[in-house]
């Protein structure tokens, strides 16, 4: 009996020590995000608050929480709370199963791609519910083109993870990781190229951001599903957007980029230098990596139209996902190099 | 203690489903149905984990709560609700319904209640190691013994997006005017803009 | 220490509720086709909880081509659904009555 009190207390501290610093983290970069891009279009962005701007999403998160919920009359008021929730959920849950080192994972099960797969389908729903509930027709637009590209770019999403699956023999995400070992021309992203943009591109689809954020496009449909939420309810689903960004990158750094592994492994003289860096050093810079590719991306691209995106999932990505499978397939019977003798 | 913690959520995932089930048969709304319809899969999953078979569980979720009841969200949220039926039937067949729901249930507890499998006939297995795949066991039986089902399984679903699709495609109406990406993608600077080179202004004379 | 009866009844619930549904509901088609829906999860639940208490993994195989014909169902039920909307402006099973002689 104690064990278990033990086991669950333990359980709760390892869970509390993901969530606390990805909310930490999914704050920080909001600001990151004002920052770089403000930047990129010759601009300071926020300096005021803080010591240089430092304190401004903590200015945020005050204002959010401050503010009034307003829900529409007309609005199905039970859904319409729900939401939020339903989306935000989804995006935390899936993290239980990502490795941040060697030991240092929260549920190493064997089917963790699958799991997280299962969670990102299910944060369809909150978009949808938001939609219908808020009985407003931007709200309904914006819900269905917003559930659509989802869908279609899950599929998209799923055959890259096929490839990385065939690449390591295990749906397993420690597994993965550490079959890429030995340095930096040993991680997935070289003999799956092709799986690797597809991934990238699939994973931006997912989490609606530029340039495919037809669905909550600002200057469009003004805020698309989340146009009646104001308050702490809008701010569930900026938090729900942003750590399914940072999943999205975690993602693409584990299955990849090799996770925790370090890039100087191979090597002989560089890799003594930095054997002592801890693999979750290795994990949080390779994450910013990709989470400075979303925020450039977000600069410089023009918004797709939704007739492009839905071309572009379905009639250009899955098609060489297909066909780079088979070329997997080949690379893997043929023992070709260092990642599949 | 373990099997406490087991029967709990035995119990949880159980109590869920049902009453999601029970839900998706009372409510007036059909959007709450299908949302607890949702519910009722999500719970059922958790059932199947326990029962050991994760990577069914996760397919569960992931095809059909993800793609299925998504479909059936669309189509329900996009029907107009004022134009379906009414629930004028729900008081008069309510004393039936439940008439059946209990009888069928009291059959199927005489016939596979406790005294025919319970515990003493079929005894809990022993729970796999932690190393236990069984994606790789599914996998296994899946691509070698039946992979004929596997490929028939297949081609049924490539007929269903083919019926899918040609139930509800009405074709191209004549007369909308639509883009074609592919064109607009392949279009050169050259075709847009032409580049003249032409004399600047003559110094004006003051 | 969960019997295997348990897991049974669980799913004769299941299908005992997807039945009362089908006796209330008969005029939403869309109704209908979750109740549908609701039975295979009950028939499901069973072919698992019997796969993993016999230790055969033959009710699993099963299930999961019962689960892709139930998605392809699905799907193309509520497509006949679609086209029967589009044309006839509503879902009620008793309006569908052009057949009768």
């Amino acid at each position: 009996m104690k064990q278990d009190i033990l086991l669950l207390i333990w359980t709760v501290i390892k869970i509390v020590a993901i969530v606390l610093p990805l909310i930490i983290g999914v704050a920080y970069l909001t600001m990151a995000e004002r920052k770089v891009i403000s930047y990129m279009q010759g601009r300071i962005g926020p300096n005021r608050v803080g010591f240089g701007g430092m304190l401004q999403p903590i200015a945020d998160a005050m204002k959010l929480l401050f503010k009034e919920i307003i829900i529409p009359r007309v609005s199905n008021r039970y859904l319409f709370l729900i939401a939020p929730i339903v989306s935000f959920v989804p995006a935390l849950v899936a993290w239980a199963v990502i490795p941040f080192g060697p030991h240092l994972v929260l549920a190493n099960i064997n089917a963790g791609v699958l799991f997280v797969l299962a969670m990102t389908s299910l944060g369809v729903y909150g978009v949808l519910m938001a939609g219908w509930s808020s009985n407003s027709k931007y709200a309904m637009y914006g819900a269905m083109r917003s559930a659509a590209q989802t869908v279609s770019y899950e599929i998209a999403m799923s055959f890259a993870f096929v490839g990385v699956l065939m690449a390591a023999g295990s749906l397993n995400m420690q597994n993965i990781v550490v079959a890429q070992s030995g340095g930096f021309w040993h991680w997935y992203w070289l003999p799956l190229l092709p799986l690797f943009v597809v991934y990238w591109i699939s994973g931006v689809a997912e989490t609606n951001r530029a340039p495919f954020d037809v669905a909550e496009g600002e200057s469009e449909i003004v805020a698309g599903f989340h146009i009646e939420y104001s308050g702490i309810t809008f701010a569930l689903f900026f938090l729900a957007e942003y750590a399914s960004m940072i999943l999205i990158s975690a993602l693409a750094v584990t299955l990849f980029m090799g996770g925790w592994l370090s890039p100087f492994q191979g090597i002989p003289v560089l890799g003594a230098w930095f054997a002592w860096v801890p693999g979750l050093v290795w994990f949080v810079l390779k994450l910013c990596f990709f989470l400075y590719l979303y925020l450039w991306m977000r600069a410089t691209f023009p918004r797709y139209r939704y007739d492009q995106i839905m071309r572009l999932g379905w009639k250009i990505l899955i098609p060489v996902t297909l066909v780079w499978i088979v070329v997997t397939g080949a690379l893997i019977e043929l023992h070709v190099g260092p990642w599949f003798s | 203690m373990d099997l406490l913690v087991e029967q709990i959520i035995f119990f949880a995932f159980a109590g869920m489903t049902v009453l999601a089930g029970a839900v998706v048969v009372a409510v007036r709304n059909p959007v709450h149905s299908v949302l607890a319809l949702v519910v009722a899969f999500v719970a059922s999953a958790g059932l199947w984990l326990l029962l050991e078979a994760e990577f069914l569980a996760l397919v569960l979720i992931f095809v059909y709560v993800g793609a299925v009841m998504t479909l059936f969200l669309f189509v329900v949220m996009m029907l107009n609700i004022r134009e379906l039926p009414s629930r004028e039937g729900f008081v008069r067949f309510l004393p039936l319904a439940l008439f059946a729901l209990a009888a069928i249930v009291a059959m199927m507890v005489f016939v596979i209640g406790p005294q025919h499998f319970g515990l003493a006939q079929y005894a809990i297995p022993a729970h796999h190691g932690a190393d236990y795949s069984n994606i790789r066991e599914l996998g296994l039986v899946l691509y070698t013994h039946d992979v004929y089902p596997f490929e028939l399984a297949a081609v049924l679903l490539l007929i269903a997006i083919i019926a899918a699709i040609s139930l509800s495609f009405r074709g191209r109406r004549v007369g909308t005017r639509s883009q074609v990406p592919s064109a607009q993608i392949a279009v050169k600077s050259a075709d847009r803009i032409r580049i003249i080179k032409m004399a600047s202004e003559p110094k004006v004379k003051r | 220490m969960i019997p295997l009866s348990d897991y049974l009844i669980v799913g004769a619930i299941l299908f005992g509720l997807s039945l009362a549904g089908i006796i209330i509901n008969r005029k939403n088609v869309i109704i209908l086709l979750m109740c549908i829906e609701l039975m295979l999860l009950a028939v499901n639940t069973n072919f698992i909880a019997f796969s993993h208490y016999l230790g055969d993994n033959l009710g699993e195989i099963f299930v999961f081509f019962i689960l892709t014909v139930a998605a392809a169902e699905a799907a193309i039920g509520l497509a006949i659904l679609m086209v029967l909307y589009r044309n006839r402006q509503t879902i009620n099973v008793e309006d569908l009555d052009s057949l009768k002689g």
